[in-house]
């Protein structure tokens, strides 16, 4: 297969697969079923096939496909992949694949939801693979959709009011993301030229690297706040977050499986993908909310996860707690009289932001099958009225003790190492924020032991229909082993993924870093006396 | 020893070392995952798991004598001062794997080996092999299908469950792997890595009757406890890598992918030059800080010439922090204060698992980590360490006193001698400090696994006041147990001596070494003379409790008759081990500072220590005594601790051997002080009060605040929004609409009326047209006039 | 012949005129309507004549009523076959009775 043509391929099988579901007879659900198995896992041996493909030494984009799409308003078609969205979209095929795997428990209209399924799947992929920003929203719109009936549909009790607080959410997000858009079309358009919606041609300019075309710094600020609340909302980052626990309560267990996985990726790539790169000056005159919002996050995540008794809750709240760090890492630009100061570990603060978004993705997923698994059992989610899982079921119990301690950070698991590289590379940007940030560990520790306490240990099970606990299916543990495979291959060899996307992460630090922060220098002192 | 003979060495010990290190690990994935589809009732986990440790063992000995052979044994020889052979390399490092790289920044898997890493890797495997095989008896009740738990009371009597036999030897496995992981490691994150793990398998292994509601919060305790201090240590590990950029302890010189050769620098050869003496910058009028140099790396340590040296400097303080939180660390690790109270909980565990985990090996890595990390610590930091050990060993041997279960005394027992060890590290006496953990290592686990035997033999019954005279049914135990317990007491027969070597195990060797130490530094810092005060106080307090234990249970008439009928002495496969670590309980320390085991560690010793150090830290005051300094205090010093543990050994016989003196009547006269003991100093309660509630407020107005806050927030919004609509309707309804309708209306109606002139009558036609001409033409004459 | 003048036909014309109208108005029979008609019509016709005598109308006026006796005899054809057919609906002939254009 051409490599021009690997990426359409890899965002619109998925949409192939929709199509031929759209055509089937609604009743044949094995066949329906398999449809769906088939499409994700050939998505995701495409995204294996893009590994193979990829050479992890350039920084720069690969593969990429540049087509005109509209071309009044200079509107293209225009695919690539680079370090930061290759191990992003091998996320997405893995988790896509997975999640589909524990759609079994889905029993209602099977072929719209899995018609959706697949269709979300092409907005996510797309939105990590376009580089024309116009194609990005419409790509981002394409996700929003079918999450909304998924959730609305097939989800819990009150599942109209999260689908519509997930919507409107990220309604607001999207129409913020598309101001900012239309700023830097016009912004970008000059007496011979018409704007132009090329995010590598949109991030020259705003690094300065075009001759006689800049984005002014107000420009730069104004567009950096509402891209940034745009991506924060989808992060979430407090006070951006109620939509998430909502959803996710609601929100059936493969999609909950997305929704953590990939969706909340969507927000940290948003911000390494558009923000930083296209608005430095914004980036940079921001940093330190930023960096405030991203330890508030970890904290508040971790102290509100502390509180819930609903199982998924309580996870959803450690999510808004682990993707703190991502920011936390992204924002660590320290700036000293204009002059970056110590850009390796900026590098580092984005590589381990990067990593720990991965981290999440699979750690967060797990837990939430995990959950998924026994309340397809008892159908309650009350973590009091657990206990004695270990015993009852020893491999399910096992398996999601290790996924458990993924998300607790502890070494030789995924989320060890992307914790501990932003909160290593912080303490060079605030040592109070890095102080404060570090003191995750314990909460993190706290409420995750606490769960685990209540949910898995103790002699006996006290919640009610004790007699439809049955050991974990073969279908269930294979997806537990695969999470938790990765969650050790990604904790005892983070080199796989900082390979992949080194070059690329340092590459844009580079870039961020030779841009001219004179004018901002006088900001910044006055903000941070 | 040339440049190839040291590489060959080197990879030789690495492979050795890494066999052993990973063996255990094989082993843990083979047990956990053979041994939950293969039968409940075989015991081929426990054999796998003793033949990985045992393995290890063999692996590490061998290290060990091959490092001796290649060294010729030079670290016995007798010299004055180890820091005159600088020109050697001590140690051998490498990296195993690249965790991750950006720009100079680095954090790899290493390795680091020199004498303290191989004396490490032999005790660790030998008593861990010897807990394992006292393991396979101990645990041999869980080779069942159905467990009676009789602590777990259901609705249906006892818990009933299968037997985990193999789990249990799966964790053991693991942990062992991750102690010698730590053992090994060669920069201080790694450390902090196998810190972590260490901690999650004692929270498997604490945790391992999960049924048992203490059993599962001690290990959380146990756990988060531990969080606590690696929330220090990462603090710690913040500062050194943006200060220093680097974890590796040492320097060392790698080849790149050009084949030049690299320095990486080391922490240690940043900081220190040659002597091992620091450079500080006192403040002045550029600087309101007193800074520290650190030396640039290429340009300095024992690879290069001495001689021009660039670098950069830091603020003293930050590193003080540092060295505070990295012994933050130490602190959670090996339960000082304030962080002790999680140890005496993890009693919980089995009790080979006190003994390897909770004794020996883990707790004391807290220790290990402040010796291999010595040179990183400023004078402050180290006053400190010796404080923080002092108010440990004298509080948990407090309470020790009065702890009637035979675990948690022991449990308060092994806090104690962390503290010593502590100590002994804070007042410069580093080998001493690491010369206890090693005899303590192994007098603890004996008398654990004397514990162990007497539990299992007593059918788990660990109350003292229902044991006594054991001694009759289970005599290799109680020798045993006391072989450790005089050990532990530092018992000796003074001034008698045979061929120059004196009549003592090893307990007595290490500990006057600390005090010896601790002696010379309060005669040379006279404000701090508490730091020798409280550690002969607590020799005797020491002696007291460890007889008072030895009295209690094997000593005198049965005072529960139905415990002691059926009491009985355990299998072999249990006493044999008990056997074996006697003998090294007593006899590894032999010839004390003279002897073999003492002058290894001495090898590794960091090149200030010999020397002392004088009118150092930043107030000028601190001298830290040198090896001469202390060798002159040494037989004094050895005399005061051996009166002191005498006279506890004797109280301890009034009380409870000869029954003499009443304890009840003690207890009675000082019932106070005996309740804040038993309440172990209040220290749970005040942590509940003062953490674990707030906590769980704050995490209750975080979540009120999300709900009501953050979401009300939202739901005024919608509920704005929704009203704003309403009103929109109704003015659509009422004003737009009502404007539409009104003009249709008003059409309608004018036609309706005009209805009425169309009657259909041609007649009536005919008049209208008439009428209307005649009309037209009166208008028109009208107008046209 | 001199008493004759155009004032004479108009006269004439006049009352023809109003005659036809006043049958119109009054006849409830059809034909009687019919007839109505074709005496305005003549009065019509005389009018034309008349003007194109005593006027510089010249002949256009005479042609014009000859078109008019034409149209008329049309009319009068189409109309007897209206009365047909009334009469064929309604057994009568009274245009009183046909008002089914009542609005």
């Amino acid at each position: 297969m051409s490599n021009e043509f690997l990426l359409s391929a890899i965002i619109f099988l998925p949409t192939v697969g929709a199509l031929v579901l759209s055509i089937m007879d609604g009743g044949a659900e094995k066949a329906l079923r398999k449809i769906g198995y088939f499409t994700t896992a050939a998505t995701f041996a495409l995204t294996l096939v893009l590994l193979a493909e990829f050479d992890s030494s350039v920084s720069g984009m690969q593969m990429e496909v540049k087509a005109e799409w509209i071309k009044n308003w200079n509107v293209n078609y225009q695919l690539g992949v680079d370090g930061i969205s290759l191990t992003l979209v091998l996320l997405t095929g893995l988790v896509c694949f997975l999640a589909m795997l524990a759609s079994d428990s889905i029993k209602k209209d099977i072929k719209g939801y899995l018609i959706l399924f697949l269709l979300l799947e092409t907005g996510m992929l797309g939105v990590f693979l376009s580089l024309d920003f116009f194609l990005f929203y419409v790509f981002w719109e394409v996700m929003l959709l079918p999450m909304y009936f998924l959730i609305g549909i097939w989800g819990g009790p009150r599942r109209e009011y999260a689908a519509m607080k997930f919507f409107l959410y990220t309604l607001v997000g999207s129409v913020l993301m598309l101001i900012a858009l239309l700023m830097f079309y016009f912004g970008s358009a000059t007496t011979t030229s018409p704007g132009s919606f090329d995010l590598l041609h949109l991030a020259r300019i705003g690094q300065g690297k075009v001759p006689g075309l800049v984005f002014s710094e107000t420009l730069q600020m104004t567009a950096f706040v509402l891209l940034f609340i745009g991506f924060a909302i989808k992060v979430p980052v407090v006070p951006f977050h109620t939509w998430l626990p909502d959803a996710h309560v609601e929100a059936p267990t493969p999609i909950s499986m997305i929704l953590a996985g990939v969706l909340l990726k969507m927000g940290g790539y948003g911000i390494l993908r558009i923000a930083f790169p296209i608005c430095p000056q914004g980036a940079q005159w921001a940093s330190y909310v930023l960096v405030f919002l991203g330890v508030l996050s970890i904290i508040y995540g971790a102290f509100a996860a502390m509180a819930q008794t609903d199982f998924k809750r309580l996870v959803a709240y450690s999510s808004v707690s682990h993707m703190g760090y991502v920011l936390l890492g992204i924002a660590v630009w320290k700036l000293s009289e204009g002059k970056t100061v110590g850009a390796e570990y900026w590098k580092m603060g984005m590589n381990g932001a990067m990593f720990q978004m991965l981290a999440h993705g699979i750690s967060s997923a797990g837990m939430f099958f995990m959950v998924g698994v026994i309340y397809d059992r008892v159908h309650h989610r009350d973590v009091n009225k657990f206990g004695g899982l270990m015993g009852l079921m020893p491999l399910y119990g096992g398996l999601a003790v290790g996924i458990f301690f993924a998300g607790l950070g502890l070494p030789g698991l995924c989320g060890f190492i992307g914790e501990v590289f932003t909160v290593l590379s912080a303490w060079n940007y605030h040592p109070i924020m890095a102080i404060i940030s570090a003191s995750g560990v314990i909460l993190t520790a706290g409420y995750i032991l606490w769960t685990i306490q209540r949910v898995f240990l103790g002699p006996e099970y006290k919640g009610p229909h004790p007699e439809a606990i049955t050991p974990i299916l073969p279908r269930e543990a294979f997806i537990g082993f695969v999470l938790l495979g990765f969650a050790i291959l990604l904790g005892v060899y983070p080199e796989s993924m900082f390979g992949l996307m080194r070059e690329s992460i340092n590459q844009l630090v580079n870039d961020l870093v030779k841009v001219d922060m004179s004018s901002l220098a006088g900001v910044n002192t006055l903000l941070k006396r | 020893m040339d440049p190839q003979t040291y590489q060959s060495t080197g990879e030789m010990l690495r492979n050795l070392l890494t066999l052993a290190w990973l063996l255990p690990l094989a082993g843990f994935v083979l047990e956990v995952f053979a041994g939950y589809w293969s039968h409940r009732l075989s015991r081929a986990a426990a054999y796998s798991a003793v033949f990985c440790i045992a393995a290890g063992f063999v692996c590490s000995f061998a290290a060990l004598m091959y490092w001796g052979h290649q060294t010729h044994w030079s670290a016995l020889e007798s010299h004055a001062s180890p820091a005159d052979h600088h020109d050697v390399l001590k140690y051998f490092s490498g990296t195993y794997y690249t965790l991750a790289e950006f720009g100079k920044l680095r954090i790899a898997i290493d390795y680091h080996i020199d004498s303290l890493t191989l004396v490490m890797f032999t005790m660790v495997t030998l008593i861990a092999t010897m807990i394992h095989i006292f393991a396979i008896g101990y645990m041999s009740d869980e080779l069942t299908e159905h467990y009676e738990d009789h602590q777990v009371h259901t609705a249906h009597g006892h818990f009933h469950r299968p037997g985990r036999f193999y789990m249990f030897f799966a964790y053991l496995s693991l942990f062992s792997f991750s102690m010698l992981g730590l053992v090994l490691a060669g920069n201080v994150f790694q450390v902090f890595v196998f810190w972590e793990l260490v901690g999650v398998c004692s929270y498997f292994l604490i945790g391992f009757y999960f049924e048992r509601k203490s059993a599962s919060t001690a290990a959380n305790k146990a756990f988060i406890m531990n969080r606590v201090g690696d929330f220090g240590f990462l603090i710690g590990l913040m500062i050194l890598w943006t200060w220093f950029g680097t974890f590796q302890f040492n320097e060392r010189v790698e080849s790149d992918a050009n084949g030049r050769d690299v320095v990486m620098p080391g922490l240690f050869d940043m900081l220190r030059d040659d002597h091992g003496n620091v450079t500080v910058l006192p403040a002045n009028d550029h600087d309101s800080y007193a800074r520290v140099f650190l030396a640039d790396p290429g340009h300095s340590g024992a690879l290069k010439h001495e001689g021009h040296k660039e670098g950069k400097t830091m603020p003293y303080f930050l590193l003080v922090v540092a060295g505070l939180g990295i012994f933050a660390g130490c602190v959670g690790k090996s339960a000082q204060f304030p962080l002790q109270t999680w140890l005496p909980d993890a009693m919980e565990g089995p009790t080979p698992v006190s003994a390897l985990v909770h004794s020996a090996t883990m707790v004391a890595a807290g220790v290990y980590l402040a010796g291999r990390f010595y040179p990183m610590f400023l004078p402050e930091v180290l006053l400190t360490i010796a404080y923080v050990g002092c108010i440990t060993l004298f509080m948990a041997a407090t309470i020790a006193v009065v702890a009637t279960d035979i675990k948690r005394v022991l449990a308060y027992s092994t806090i104690s001698q962390l503290g010593y060890m502590m100590l002994g590290i804070g007042v410069g006496g580093w080998t001493a400090g690491l010369f206890h953990l090693i005899t303590h290592a192994f007098f603890k686990s004996l008398m654990f696994l004397c514990s162990g035997s007497v539990i299992h033999g007593c059918h788990h019954e660990q109350e003292m006041p229902k044991m006594g005279g054991l001694i009759r049914k289970m005599p290799i135990t109680a020798y045993t147990m006391l072989v450790g317990v005089i050990a532990i007491c530092g018992l000796a027969i003074p001034g008698i001596s045979i061929f120059g070597i004196k009549i003592a195990f090893s307990g007595y060797h290490s500990k006057d070494a600390i005090i010896a130490t601790a002696m010379t530094f309060s005669q040379l810092n006279g404000s701090h003379f508490l730091l020798f005060v409280v550690p002969l106080l607590g020799a005797g307090i020491t002696a007291f409790y460890m007889f008072r234990l030895w009295f209690y249970t094997f000593i005198g008439q049965p005072r529960d008759h139905h415990v002691y009928d059926h009491a009985h002495e355990s299998p072999v496969v249990m006493w044999a081990p008990l056997i074996v670590l006697s003998f090294f309980a007593a006899f590894v320390a032999f010839k004390g500072e003279a002897g073999s085991l003492f002058k290894l560690l001495l090898d590794t010793e960091p090149a200030s220590v010999a020397h002392g150090l004088h009118d150092v830290g930043l107030a000028g005051d601190l001298n830290f005594p040198s090896h001469v300094g202390i060798e002159e205090n040494h037989k004094a010093a050895g005399l005061y601790a051996l009166l002191v543990a005498v006279m506890g050994t004797t109280l301890a016989y009034l009380f409870y051997g000869a029954r003499v003196l009443n304890p009840a009547e003690v207890k009675r006269q000082f019932a106070g002080v005996h309740n804040f003991l038993v309440e172990k100093w209040q220290f749970d309660i005040l942590y509940d009060a003062a953490f674990v509630r707030p906590v769980h407020v704050i995490a209750k107005w975080f979540v009120a605040f999300d709900r009501n806050v953050l979401d009300g927030f939202l739901h005024a919004t919608a509920r704005t929004a929704v009203s704003i609509a309403t009103l929109d309707r109704r003015f659509d309804e009422t004003v737009v609409d009502g404007l539409v309708n009104l003009v249709g209306n008003v059409t309608y109606d004018a036609g309706r009326s005009l209805r009425y002139v169309q009657t259909g009558r041609l007649r009536q036609y005919v008049m209208f047209i008439v009428l209307g001409v005649v009309g037209i033409w009166i208008v028109m004459r009208l107008f046209a006039a | 012949m001199e008493g004759v003048g155009l004032t004479e036909y108009l006269v004439v014309a006049g009352i023809l005129f109003v005659s036809g109208v006043v049958c119109m108005a009054t006849k409830r029979n059809a034909i009687g309507v019919l007839m109505g008609v074709e005496l305005v019509l003549n009065g019509a016709n005389v009018n034309f004549v008349a003007f194109s005598r005593y006027t510089k109308l010249g002949l256009d006026g005479q042609v014009i009523s000859l078109f008019v006796i034409v149209l008329a005899a049309a009319e009068a054809a189409v109309a007897l076959a209206i009365a047909l057919n009334f009469y064929n609906n309604h057994l009568t002939i009274d245009v009183d009775r046909g008002d089914e254009l009542k609005g």
